[in-house]
Parts: structure tokens; C-alpha cells; sequence
């Protein structure tokens, strides 16, 4: 073969391989971005961790040129082939074939065999085979530009509202020195369970915790309250009994009683950590144990000890406050203590008033009634069995019952018990069979 | 006969092959004019030393064609009208009692098949008994009566017409003997220009005169030459596709050859066109066959030996638009271009 058939030859091959390359490329590339895309979709949905990476995801066109290469090896045009296809495409006059496979050179050197080998190259068409890249190229366009979706599920949204409600509370509280660091700390890690269980999972159960502890606060709130309330009364008895007693009565005894309940209300004061605010004078006076009985200090006991009771007090107002600000905080929990009784009762079961008792009492936990309020046990009269005079007739019937046993006897059987045997066969034998039923029982 | 592939003939050779057949396809156009796919298509069959049948309506010049070619070849020539009463022994010969120096023996007449160049017109009208008498003799170039076997002539072509009309009292020829031909020409009618020309130029109709352009000998190194022609294994491939995909039942055949047709063509259809294609090959002065003269000659050598569906005539389809079909389906080269490549 001629040097310039050859080269011919061998453009042709370099053409013939582009073309297997140009048509093996499109198919691996739109698989390839079809994968891409449908990963970066799910990168978007799930997985944001993967956020940063998925640009990386354009290069996939360029990966699916290995397996481009290795298909277009592999089917790569044999030399025979490659000199039918230029034969074809010079118009099939069989030269270029016949001095290819007899290798005579006698013909290379005519016109015919110059016309044979000045084939044209076919021309590259990528508009049709590569068009379907563009919708999987758009796809995986499209897949990329989707905005990542947020890393914190809705579970945790709404865990972090269900504590933070939470916490605003305590926080208030703690502010109005209500909790002590101890219970503060317990409560915080109680809130913190809770939205940790919220992440998780959002349920009834979660709102449910959370009403749990809110209870809990308010029940707690109320015990202190309580314990305010208590020794703001035992004050009150304690300097009436002294005063009482001063005044040469009956009153020694009593201003003991007195002064017992006092201290047992201070120590639940105390036990409650409403005292850790109390100024130092205070503290100074109650160290002693012992109450003081001269007028002088006891005045000033009474005035500091209301004072501090009435600034407490003022706080659990402020408490109460707090309900409207957070919606779940329920300010009917927290009822402004007062002095001044209200004319309907304080509400409070046992405490008079025209809406005392269980009937329109709050149904809350927590609200044990205290030492200081508790019935007195009151035992009731003896009882007495009741003796046989004790019942009389109402009315009185004449005569003797009467016994009916036919009463008692199904009617449908007396209805058919005259006919039996008679005409209970009229109703039910067919006229054809009548005459062989006569027959049998005519014997 | 089998050749050395190893080898092209030589250009000059080609050349000189080339001159003399062109003088004959020349002369053939000067008798018969506008018919040059015709006559190209005859002379191919004629190097390639296969029998062509002709068929077309009379007077289309199917006889003063093949008379043409008798004088032009300087070959011995006799015509064959075949009539119903035509018997094998009119064709093949016949012993004859003869009285020879006061003895009475057989003597053997040959018949007129014992020539070169046989013209057998109207073929189907004959017999089928006489008809296989002719086409035994067209395979076989022998022809053997009461025991004794006698070599026809070398060369030995048959050239039949027949007419695709008047069909009533014809019997037409089986598929089997068909494949005896190597072509059938269809001869069509001709332009109107043809017509005016042939009006002026001929009086009576009568052919212009001809002298003999080829020897025996020349054709006997033509048919050589013809035999030299490289037929290179692609173009083989694609013959050997071609004819496979005209069965029904090939992977590759068209719907038309699934629809139309009942049995494909034999493998002496393969044949045949690989050796038409080597004389066509030289008539157009190449030392090899191309894919061209393949499709070429696929229509008259495959379209007689498809044995069509009841359905193809119901539908309009004939052999040779069924080998179009087959020529549009069957890719020249087995491994196509690339999709993302186009010829230019």
C-alpha cells in the first residue's frame, strides 16, 4: 500500500474510534449523571454533611470516559474492517480491498487506485446521539441547585420550644430567688432529658413530660407559698399569745404553743431554701433557736420577718406574672396572697367561703394540706343496730296467691296440643304423598 | 474452479479485457438501443457463462438481441421455438435407422441444442418433459441419449424468452429449473426518444449490420480473465449476507423477505453473483469485485430463485422489489459505521 493510502487509512481509524468513543461516551455519561443527580437529590434531602462535597459530582461526565475508553478498545475496527468501510465509503469499487488483501502492487500506481484512496472521512454527528446528554446534564443541574435542606428535623424544633419554655421558667424563677441551686440544677437536667427525648421523637408523651414538670414546679411554688403563708400566721398567733400573755392572762402556755408552731414554720421556711434570701439580720435573729420573748426584739423579729415575708410573697406575685408571658404557665397556679380575704373564700378547700369545698376547688396534686390547717379529728356519736319494730307493712293484699301452672306452659304448644297428630300432616305433606301417608298409618 | 487469491491480473491485461468486451457491449447497443442495463446485465451473465432467461412482452427486440450477440461472437447459432408439441428429441437429437454401406445402423442427429449459442423462445410454452430435456442439458453441457454421452460445445450458453402474457396452454417453468439460470433479464419498454430514433434509423426495424467483434479464443481468455477477478473477502461477506437474509427465517432478513417470501434463494444464487460480479467487475476495468457490482447483479440473479408468498402478488410485491428491499437492509460492510458518524 501506498504511504498516503495508509495515512488515509489510519485517519479514517483514528475517525472510526472517535465515533465508537462519541457513541459509548453518551450512554455511560447520562447513566452516570442520572446516578449523580439522584445522589446529590438524596445528599439534599439527608445527608447535609455531604453538602460541601457535592460539586465534586460534575466530574462524573469526565469519570464515564474509563468505561467509554475500555468499550471503545474493545470494539475497536480491525484492520480489514477499517478498509471495507473506506472501500464503502469511496463507492465500492473493491480496489482498495483487493490490493489490501493480495498486497499486488501493479495496481497502486493507477488513476483508478488514486480514485479508490482519496475516500471521504465520514463526518462526526453529535447533535443526535449527544442530545440526550442535556436532560441529564439539566437534571443533575437542577438536583445541585435544590437548597439543603435543614439539618435539625421538625423533632428538634419543637424539643427546643418544649425546653425553652421550660427553662424560661426556671430562669425566672431563679431570678426571683424561688429555687435554690440545688433544685435548679435538678431541673435543669430534668429539662434537658426531656428535650433530648423531644429530639428523638416528638409525641404525646413529650408534651405530656413536660406538663409533668410544670406541675411539679407550680406544685413546688405552692409548697413554699404555703410555707410563707404558715409562718406569716404562726407570727401573727405567736405575737397575739405573747402579747396575750404579757398582759397577765392565760397566755404563758399558749405563747409556748405558739412558739413551737412558729419555729416548726420557720424550719419548713428553711427546708424550703426561701430563707438563703433573707438578710443578714434575720438570719442573725433566728440562729439563736430560740424565739425572743422581750417585746423589744421580738418587735424587731416580727418587723423584719414580715417585711421579708411580704418581699417573698411580693415575688411569688411576680411569679404569677410570668404565666401570661409564657402560655403554658398556667397563673392561676400562683393565686397573689393577700391579707384581705376575698369575699367568696380564698378558693381554697376547708377555708369557708361561699365556693369552699371540692366542688369548685382546683383539681391539683401537691397541695397537701398543712400541720397548721388540718382538721381536728372529731369522733362521731356510736352507732346502734336497727331492731325488727323498727320495720312496718306499707300495704296489706287480701286473700291467698294464686298457683296457675297452665300460666307457665308455652302457648304455641297449647295452641296445636287439640290438633296433634290431626292436621299438622295437612299442612306439611304434599297432596301427592298424602294417599301413601294414609296407606302407612291405615295399617 | 478454484483460483489464487494472492494475485491480481495485471492492469494491462484488465485493460485489453475491458477494450474488447466494451467493443461488444457497443455493438449490442448500436442493434439495441436504450436498453443499456439490459445489455450490461447479458454480457455479464455471458462472461460469467451462465443462461440468462429474458422476459417481456413481444416485440421488445429480446430475439434480435440474442441474434446480435451470435453474429458479434462469431458463435454457431440456433433458435428453439418452443410450441406445446415440441418433443425432448427435438432439442437433444435423435438416432435415426440409416442404411451405411449396406448396413442398417443408428445414426446419431444431433439436436439443435448442439450450438454455442441457443436461443430457446418462449420456453414455457414447451412441455414440461421437453423443457427439462433443455435444462438438463444447460447443467449438465452434456447430453446423453440411448446410452451414449456427448459433450456440447464450449462455450454453451442458453438464452431464453419467454412472455409474461398469453399464459393460457404455457407451463411455466418450476422454481428448480429456474435456478438453472443464472439471470432473468426483464426487458422493459423503451423511452419515446428511443422510439423516434429507431424510427429513423430504421425503416423495416431491421438491425444495422454486424461483423464479428469476438473469437472463440477471446472468449476463452476473457472467461480466464473473468475467473482472475479478486473478489475480496468483505464483498464475499456481503453476498453471503445478502443471500442468507433472504430467507424468512434469517435473523437479518427485512420484513418484506419475512412477509412475502416462502423460501430464499440457494446458495448457486451466491454463486452466481460473485461470478457475475467478477465479469462485471471487468467490464468496468477492475482487477477486483466492489461492492457496487454486487448490487448490481443481486436483482436479476436473486430475484427468479425467491419463491414468494401467495400474498406478494396480493400486494403488488415481485422478486425484484423484494432484492431492493434486501439491498436497502443488508449493510454493505458487516460492521457499520458508528451512529455519531455519517458518510460525508
Amino acid at each position: 500500500m501506498p504511504v498516503s493510502v495508509l495515512s488515509a487509512l489510519r485517519r479514517l481509524r483514528r475517525r472510526l474510534a472517535i465515533g465508537l468513543f462519541l457513541d459509548a461516551w453518551p450512554v455511560w455519561a447520562i447513566a452516570s449523571l442520572l446516578v449523580a443527580g439522584v445522589t446529590a437529590l438524596v445528599c439534599r434531602m439527608f445527608v447535609p454533611a455531604a453538602a460541601s462535597r457535592l460539586p465534586w459530582l460534575w466530574i462524573v461526565p469526565l469519570l464515564a470516559v474509563v468505561p467509554a475508553l475500555v468499550t471503545c478498545i474493545r470494539r475497536a475496527y480491525r484492520p480489514a474492517e477499517v478498509v471495507a468501510l473506506a472501500d464503502a465509503l469511496g463507492g465500492g469499487r473493491g480496489l482498495l480491498l483487493a490490493v489490501h488483501e493480495t498486497n499486488d502492487p501493479q495496481w497502486t500506481d493507477s488513476s483508478m487506485f488514486e480514485r479508490a484512496a482519496a475516500f471521504p472521512l465520514p463526518r462526526l454527528r453529535l447533535a443526535r446521539s449527544h442530545a440526550a446528554v442535556l436532560p441529564a446534564l439539566a437534571f443533575l443541574a437542577i438536583a445541585l441547585w435544590l437548597p439543603q435542606r435543614a439539618l435539625r428535623p421538625g423533632g428538634t424544633v419543637l424539643a427546643d420550644d418544649i425546653a425553652s419554655d421550660l427553662t424560661a421558667t426556671v430562669v425566672e424563677l431563679k431570678q426571683q430567688q424561688l429555687v435554690t441551686p440545688d433544685e435548679q440544677e435538678r431541673l435543669d437536667e430534668e429539662i434537658e432529658r426531656i428535650r433530648r427525648g423531644a429530639q428523638d421523637r416528638v409525641d404525646a408523651s413529650s408534651w405530656e413530660a413536660a406538663d409533668a414538670l410544670r406541675e411539679k414546679l407550680a406544685a413546688d411554688l405552692s409548697g413554699k407559698q404555703n410555707a410563707v403563708k404558715w409562718a406569716k400566721d404562726s407570727l401573727a398567733r405567736y405575737q397575739a399569745a405573747v402579747r396575750a400573755g404579757a398582759n397577765g392572762s392565760n397566755g404563758e402556755s399558749s405563747a409556748d404553743a405558739q412558739a413551737a408552731e412558729l419555729t416548726k414554720a420557720l424550719e419548713s421556711l428553711a427546708k424550703s431554701g426561701l430563707l438563703a434570701g433573707a438578710p443578714p439580720e434575720l438570719r442573725g435573729l433566728l440562729k439563736g433557736g430560740t424565739l425572743p420573748t422581750d417585746p423589744k426584739a421580738l418587735g424587731e423579729l416580727s418587723a423584719s420577718l414580715s417585711k421579708y415575708l411580704e418581699t417573698t410573697n411580693g415575688r411569688f406575685g411576680e411569679v404569677a406574672k410570668l404565666g401570661k408571658e409564657f402560655g403554658r404557665f398556667d397563673p392561676s397556679e400562683f393565686p397573689i396572697a393577700s391579707d384581705e380575704p376575698s369575699p367568696d373564700g380564698d378558693g381554697e378547700p376547708g377555708r369557708g367561703g361561699i365556693n369552699r369545698g371540692r366542688a369548685d376547688a382546683e383539681l391539683t396534686w401537691g397541695k397537701e394540706t398543712q400541720l397548721f390547717d388540718r382538721f381536728k379529728a372529731e369522733p362521731l356519736p356510736p352507732g346502734a343496730a336497727r331492731s325488727a319494730e323498727d320495720w312496718a307493712p306499707i300495704v296489706e293484699l287480701p286473700g291467698v296467691p294464686k298457683a296457675s301452672p297452665e300460666a307457665s306452659v308455652p302457648s304455641a304448644v297449647r295452641q296445636y296440643a287439640a290438633a296433634a297428630g290431626q292436621s299438622a300432616w295437612r299442612r306439611t305433606l304434599a297432596p301427592r304423598h298424602q294417599s301413601a301417608v294414609k296407606k302407612y298409618f291405615a295399617k | 474452479m478454484t483460483r489464487d487469491a494472492a494475485a491480481l491480473p495485471a492492469p494491462d491485461r484488465v485493460a485489453d479485457g475491458q477494450a474488447k468486451i466494451a467493443r461488444l457491449v457497443d455493438e449490442l447497443r448500436r442493434v439495441i438501443l436504450g436498453k443499456e442495463q439490459t445489455i450490461d446485465e447479458i454480457v455479464a451473465a455471458l462472461f460469467a457463462r451462465g443462461h440468462v432467461l429474458l422476459e417481456g412482452l413481444p416485440g421488445l427486440g429480446k430475439t434480435e438481441l440474442v441474434k446480435a450477440l451470435s453474429r458479434l461472437l462469431s458463435l454457431d447459432f440456433r433458435r428453439i421455438q418452443f410450441t406445446p408439441d415440441l418433443l425432448p428429441t427435438d432439442i437433444t437429437g435423435s438416432h435415426i435407422l440409416q442404411e451405411r454401406d449396406g448396413r442398417k445402423e443408428f445414426v446419431f442427429h444431433p439436436g439443435p441444442v448442439f450450438t454455442s449459442l441457443l436461443l430457446a423462445d418462449e420456453i414455457n410454452r414447451a412441455s414440461p418433459k421437453t423443457q427439462a430435456a433443455l435444462l438438463e442439458a444447460m447443467q449438465e453441457r452434456r447430453v446423453t441419449t440411448f446410452g451414449e454421452t456427448r459433450a456440447l460445445p464450449d462455450p454453451f450458453f442458453v438464452l431464453a424468452t419467454q412472455n409474461p402474457i398469453e399464459l393460457e396452454g404455457t407451463y411455466p417453468l418450476p422454481e428448480a429449473q429456474l435456478d438453472r439460470f443464472m439471470f432473468k433479464v426483464d426487458v422493459a419498454g423503451v423511452e419515446r426518444s428511443v422510439l423516434e430514433e429507431i424510427l429513423v434509423t430504421r425503416v423495416h426495424g431491421e438491425p444495422p449490420p454486424l461483423e464479428p467483434v469476438l473469437s472463440v479464443g477471446d472468449l476463452r481468455d476473457l472467461f480466464s480473465l473473468v475467473d482472475a477477478i479478486h473478489l475480496p473477502r468483505a464483498v464475499a461477506g456481503y453476498i453471503a449476507r445478502l443471500v442468507a437474509a433472504s430467507h424468512p427465517s434469517s435473523a437479518e432478513a427485512p420484513d418484506a423477505v419475512r412477509t412475502f417470501v416462502k423460501y430464499g434463494s440457494s446458495p448457486r444464487a451466491a454463486i452466481s453473483i460473485g461470478v457475475a460480479s467478477r465479469a462485471l467487475a471487468l467490464l468496468r476495468g477492475k482487477p477486483g469485485v466492489g461492492f457496487d457490482e454486487v448490487r448490481q447483479v443481486a436483482k436479476p440473479a436473486m430475484a427468479h430463485r425467491l419463491v414468494l408468498d401467495y400474498a406478494a402478488r396480493l400486494e403488488g410485491w415481485d422478486g425484484r422489489r423484494i432484492v431492493a428491499a434486501l439491498l436497502d437492509a443488508v449493510p454493505e460492510v458487516e460492521r457499520a459505521l458508528p451512529q455519531t458518524l455519517e458518510r460525508g
